[in-house]
C-alpha cells in the first residue's frame, strides 16, 4: 500500500513555545509522512511562529518528514499580499527556497495558485476543487497533489481520487481533526469578546481547541478559530479508510487539535497498514477528544452527522 | 406581454384614493370570503373549483408550475377572516374553504391535514398572494409567520411572485358576472363612494347568492347611472 | 464620466420585467436547476424564459447575465456544460462562472461568450484575478464581501478587468464560496446544490410570543415578542460563544452601499450589484428604482439623496459591511 500521511497546519493559535514542542515530538515520534506547516488562519498571527519556522523546519526534516509549507486561506490586504508572494518562494524546486528537499507549497488561495504556475505544487482543502475538469487544469499547470475539500461525498471523492491517478495528480482527504467550515475578513473571536480585529489583542490564544459554539438552546454546533469557521463535531474517517484507498486515495490528512495527535497518528497508521480496524481506532479516539466524531459530509449528508 | 390592466391597478393603487379603493377591495373580499362556507361544502367547493379555474386560465404558467409540485397542503390563514383557504398543489390541485376556529397554527396544521400554514392579516396575505408586496419584509416584521413545510411555502410564494401583477379581486369578481363590469369602474372611481359602497357591504345578508345580488345591483348601479348623484370622476385622477 | 452599470436580480420573469422597467442596465438571473446559486424552489429561469427575457431585454437596451455559479458535479459535468451552451446559444451578454474547470470549457468552446467571475470564486486579490483573466479571458470581476473601498481601490490600479461590486442585499460574512457552514448543518451547500441554509431544512417553531427558527435540527434563532425577524440563515442567528446569546457572524442586516457611491468611482469600480434573486418583484422594483434615481443624481453631479430602504431589508438594519475596516 502506497497511501501516506499526513499532518496539516496547526489551524490554532497555540503559543509559539507549544507549538514549537509540538513539532519536535511530532519528527521524533509521529508516524506521518508530510507534514504541513505555516500559520495559514490570520496573518496577524504569522510573526510569532516565524521566529521558529526555520527550526521547526529543520527538525521535521532531519526526522525524515516531508515539509511542505502552506499559503494563507484569505488574502486581501497589501501586506497579506507580499507575504504571500514571500511565501511562494520558498519551495525546495527554486534554487534559493527555503524547504529542504521534497518540499513543496500548498496553495490555499487561487492567488497563490497563480504564482506556483509552472512548478510543481500542493493544491489545500480551502482551494475549490469540485471535479475533474478542475482537477485536470490544476494537473496541467503544476499540481502534483490536491487536497480536497471536506465537505466533498464518497461518491465524488471516488471520481476524483480516479481522475488524479489518470493524470498523475495524488488526491488526499482530511481523516481527522475539525472540519475548516468558512473564512472571513471579520474575527468572530473578538467579535465575541467585543474587540475588533485591529485591537484584538490575540483573544484566539485562550482556546488551543477553538473556541466552543452553542445554539441558543444550548447545543453544541460550531467552533470559532479568529477568522475561521470550523466544525464542532471531529470529522473522523478511519472506519472508511479501506474505501478511501480501494477509492485510490493517495495521501489522508490528520488536522492537529489539542491533544495527543502522536497518537491519533499512531492509530491511523496501523489502519492504513492494515493492523488495527478503522471503527474500532474511531472508538478508541472519540474518547481523546471532547466532541463527537462525525462523517456526514462523506455520506453525503449534513457534515454534523455520525452515519455509523 | 403586459396586462394594460394590470398597470392600470398599479397605477389606481399609488393614489391615495386607490388606496382607499385597495381597502374597499378588500374588505369586500374578505367578507365575501366569509360568506362561503355558509353556502355548505358542495357548492363553496364548486365555487372555489371555479374560481381555480378561472385563475389558471388567467395565469397559466404559475399554475402549470404549482401543478408540477408534489401534492402538498398549504393552509393560508387570515387571522381576521373568518375563514380560512386549505391550498392542494400538485397534480390534484384544489382549494377549499375552512371555517377558523381559535385553534392555534399547530393544531390547523394538524387538523386540515396541511403540510404548512401561512397565517397573516387578511389584507397582507392578499398583497402577498397579488404579489404587491414583499413576502420576505412581512416576514421580517413578523407580520406574517409561517410553520410546517417552509420550503412548501417558499415554492408558493415564488410561483406566484413570478407572476406579473396579479389581480385576485378582479378575477374572483369577474364569478360573479356584474362584478366584473363594476370593478373597473369602482376603481376609476374610488374616493368618497367608497365609503357609501363599504357601508353597503356592511348590510349584506348572510346568504351568499343573495348578498352578491345586492351587491351586485348597487356596483352595477355604480357602473351605470350612478345613483344619489355619484361623481363621475374624482378630480387629479386623469384620464 | 460614465456612470456605474446597475446589475440587478431576477429570480423570475416578473421579476426580470419590474427590473428592466425600474432602470437596470443589465439583469442577472439563472436557470431553474443546480447550476446556479439560488436553486431555490419556484425560482429561476426554463430555457424559454431566459429566450424571452433576452427579448424584452434587448428591446430596452438591458443586458441579460446568467449565473452558472456552483461547481459541477464530478462524474456529472453535462447540466453545468450544457447551460453554458445553451446560455451562448440564447444569445445572453454575459455567464457568471466560478469553477475553474467550466471557466476553462466556456473558454475554448465559446471562446465569444462573455465571461465574468462570480462572487463564488472569491477572487480577493490582484495575483488570483489575474490569473482567471489570463487562463479564461474573464472580462469583469465580481469582488468578495470581504474588501474594503481602499483595498478595492489599490486592486482596481493593478488590474486591467472590469470589477463588480455588492451594494445592497443579504450579505455573507464569509468569504462566499469557501463556506461548508450550510453544507454542515443540512447536507446541502451553495457551491454543491446552490442552496444556502435551505427552506426544506428550515423550521419555524412558535414558543409563546417568541419565535424560534431551526436548520438541520440546530436553532438558529430566537425572535422575542415583537422583535424583528430574520431567515434562519446560519451566519445571521444567534448563537452563545463564552457570554449570553449573541449575533456571534453577523446580524439579520443588509449591505447598503449607497452612501459610498463617491468613494466606489474613485476605487475604479465599473458595476454595483444588488443581491436578491430570492426576493419578490415588489422589492426588486423598490430597489432597483432607488437605486437607479441615486446614479442618476451622483452623475449629475448632485449629492446622493438618502433613500428609505428600510422597509425592505432584513432585520430592519443596514450596514456598509466590509467596506469599511470598522466591520471586521
Amino acid at each position: 500500500m502506497t497511501a501516506s500521511l499526513t499532518l496539516g497546519p496547526v489551524l490554532f493559535n497555540w503559543p509559539v513555545d507549544r507549538w514549537r514542542d509540538f513539532y519536535a515530538r511530532i519528527a521524533d515520534e509521529a508516524p506521518v509522512d508530510t507534514v504541513i506547516v505555516g500559520e495559514i488562519v490570520c496573518f496577524k498571527r504569522a510573526p510569532f511562529f516565524a521566529e521558529a519556522m526555520g527550526e521547526v523546519i529543520e527538525r521535521l526534516a532531519a526526522a525524515g518528514k516531508t515539509v511542505w509549507l502552506a499559503s494563507p486561506i484569505l488574502v486581501g490586504s497589501e501586506r497579506e499580499r507580499s507575504a504571500m508572494r514571500d511565501l511562494v518562494r520558498s519551495d525546495a524546486t527554486l534554487p534559493d527556497g527555503g524547504l529542504p528537499e521534497g518540499g513543496l507549497v500548498e496553495a490555499n488561495d487561487m492567488g497563490a495558485l497563480a504564482l506556483l504556475a509552472g512548478r510543481p505544487h500542493a493544491v489545500g482543502p480551502t482551494i475549490n476543487v469540485y471535479n475533474e475538469a478542475t482537477l485536470g487544469w490544476m494537473a496541467g499547470r503544476g499540481a502534483v497533489a490536491v487536497s480536497l475539500p471536506a465537505e466533498l461525498p464518497a461518491a465524488t471523492v471516488a471520481v476524483l481520487a480516479k481522475a488524479g491517478r489518470e493524470l498523475g495528480i495524488e488526491t488526499e482527504v482530511q481523516v481527522w481533526g475539525r472540519a475548516p467550515l468558512a473564512i472571513s475578513a471579520r474575527c468572530y473571536h473578538a467579535r465575541a469578546h467585543g474587540l475588533h480585529k485591529d485591537g484584538c489583542q490575540f483573544v484566539c490564544g485562550n482556546d488551543p481547541d477553538g473556541m466552543p459554539v452553542t445554539t441558543m438552546d444550548g447545543q453544541p454546533f460550531l467552533t470559532v478559530n479568529g477568522t475561521q469557521t470550523m466544525s464542532h463535531g471531529c470529522l473522523c474517517l478511519a472506519a472508511e479508510m479501506p474505501a478511501l484507498v480501494a477509492m485510490g486515495v493517495d495521501r489522508f490528512r490528520l488536522s492537529p487539535q489539542a491533544m495527543d495527535m502522536v497518537r491519533v497518528a499512531e492509530a491511523f497508521r496501523a489502519v492504513l497498514d492494515g493492523r488495527r480496524d478503522g471503527a474500532e481506532v474511531a472508538a478508541e479516539l472519540g474518547g481523546l477528544i471532547d466532541a463527537p466524531l462525525v462523517n456526514g459530509f462523506y455520506h453525503d449528508t449534513a457534515g454534523a452527522l455520525r452515519v455509523a | 406581454m403586459r396586462d394594460p390592466d394590470a398597470a392600470q391597478t398599479v397605477s389606481v393603487c399609488n393614489s391615495p384614493a386607490g388606496e382607499r379603493a385597495r381597502r374597499f377591495e378588500t374588505g369586500l373580499s374578505r367578507a365575501g370570503l366569509g360568506l362561503v362556507p355558509r353556502l355548505g361544502r358542495r357548492a363553496s367547493d364548486a365555487l372555489l373549483a371555479r374560481l381555480l379555474r378561472l385563475l389558471a386560465d388567467c395565469h397559466p404558467r404559475a399554475f402549470e408550475a404549482l401543478r408540477e409540485m408534489p401534492d402538498a397542503r398549504v393552509l393560508i390563514e387570515p387571522v381576521d377572516a373568518p375563514v380560512a383557504l386549505l391550498m392542494r398543489v400538485g397534480p390534484e390541485m384544489s382549494l377549499h374553504a375552512l371555517p377558523r376556529g381559535a385553534d392555534g397554527v399547530g393544531e390547523a396544521l394538524g387538523k386540515a391535514g396541511a403540510d404548512a400554514v401561512v397565517r397573516g392579516p387578511y389584507d397582507k396575505l392578499l398583497d402577498l398572494l397579488e404579489g404587491r408586496i414583499d413576502g420576505d419584509a412581512l416576514f421580517f416584521r413578523r407580520e406574517l409567520s409561517i410553520s410546517g413545510d417552509t420550503a412548501l411555502i417558499l415554492a408558493l410564494r415564488n410561483t406566484l411572485d413570478g407572476e406579473d401583477e396579479m389581480d385576485l379581486v378582479a378575477d374572483a369578481a369577474s364569478i360573479a358576472g356584474p362584478l366584473a363590469r363594476a370593478l373597473p369602474v369602482l376603481r376609476r372611481n374610488a374616493g368618497p363612494v367608497l365609503d357609501r359602497i363599504d357601508a353597503a357591504r356592511r348590510l349584506l345578508p348572510p346568504p351568499l347568492r343573495r348578498g352578491i345580488e345586492r351587491l351586485e345591483a348597487r356596483l352595477g348601479g355604480t357602473a351605470g347611472t350612478p345613483p344619489g348623484g355619484l361623481p363621475g370622476k374624482l378630480p387629479g385622477m386623469g384620464a | 464620466m460614465d456612470n456605474f452599470e446597475l446589475i440587478c436580480p431576477a429570480g423570475t420573469p416578473a421579476a426580470l420585467r419590474a427590473a428592466v422597467d425600474a432602470g437596470a442596465d443589465a439583469v442577472y438571473l439563472g436557470f431553474r436547476d443546480e447550476t446556479n446559486a439560488r436553486n431555490f424552489p419556484g425560482l429561476n429561469f426554463t430555457r424559454q424564459d431566459v429566450a424571452d427575457a433576452v427579448d424584452y431585454a434587448h428591446a430596452r437596451r438591458v443586458e441579460v447575465y446568467v449565473a452558472i455559479n456552483t461547481y459541477p458535479q464530478a462524474g456529472n459535468l453535462g447540466p453545468w456544460r450544457k447551460a453554458v451552451d445553451d446560455a451562448a446559444r440564447l444569445k445572453v451578454d454575459a455567464v457568471i462562472l466560478a469553477d475553474p474547470g467550466l471557466l476553462d470549457y466556456a473558454a475554448k468552446r465559446h471562446p465569444d461568450l462573455r465571461l465574468h467571475l462570480s462572487v463564488q470564486a472569491s477572487a480577493a486579490n490582484v495575483e488570483a484575478i489575474r490569473l482567471y483573466r489570463e487562463a479564461f479571458g474573464v472580462r469583469r470581476v465580481v469582488l468578495p464581501r470581504v474588501l474594503t473601498v481602499p483595498e478595492i481601490a489599490r486592486l482596481n490600479a493593478e488590474i486591467d478587468i472590469e470589477t463588480e461590486v455588492f451594494v445592497f442585499g443579504g450579505l455573507c460574512p464569509m468569504a462566499e464560496g469557501r463556506c461548508s457552514l450550510s453544507s454542515y448543518a443540512t447536507g446541502l451547500s451553495p457551491n454543491k446544490q446552490g442552496v444556502c441554509s435551505p427552506a426544506n431544512h428550515v423550521r419555524y417553531e412558535q414558543r409563546g410570543g417568541a419565535l424560534a427558527s431551526t436548520l438541520g435540527g440546530f436553532t438558529i434563532n430566537v425572535f422575542g415578542e415583537g422583535e424583528q425577524a430574520g431567515y434562519p440563515t446560519l451566519c445571521k442567528g444567534r448563537f452563545v460563544a463564552g457570554e449570553g446569546p449573541a449575533y456571534l457572524f453577523e446580524e439579520p442586516t443588509s449591505l447598503n452601499a449607497m452612501d459610498l457611491l463617491p468613494e466606489l468611482k474613485a476605487a475604479g469600480v465599473r458595476a454595483l450589484k444588488i443581491e436578491g434573486r430570492q426576493r419578490g418583484k415588489a422589492y426588486i422594483a423598490a430597489v432597483v428604482r432607488a437605486y437607479r434615481e441615486a446614479l442618476e443624481t451622483f452623475a449629475a453631479g448632485r449629492p446622493v439623496p438618502h433613500i428609505d430602504l428600510q422597509a425592505m431589508v432584513e432585520g430592519g438594519t443596514q450596514t456598509t459591511g466590509a467596506y469599511t475596516r470598522a466591520w471586521r
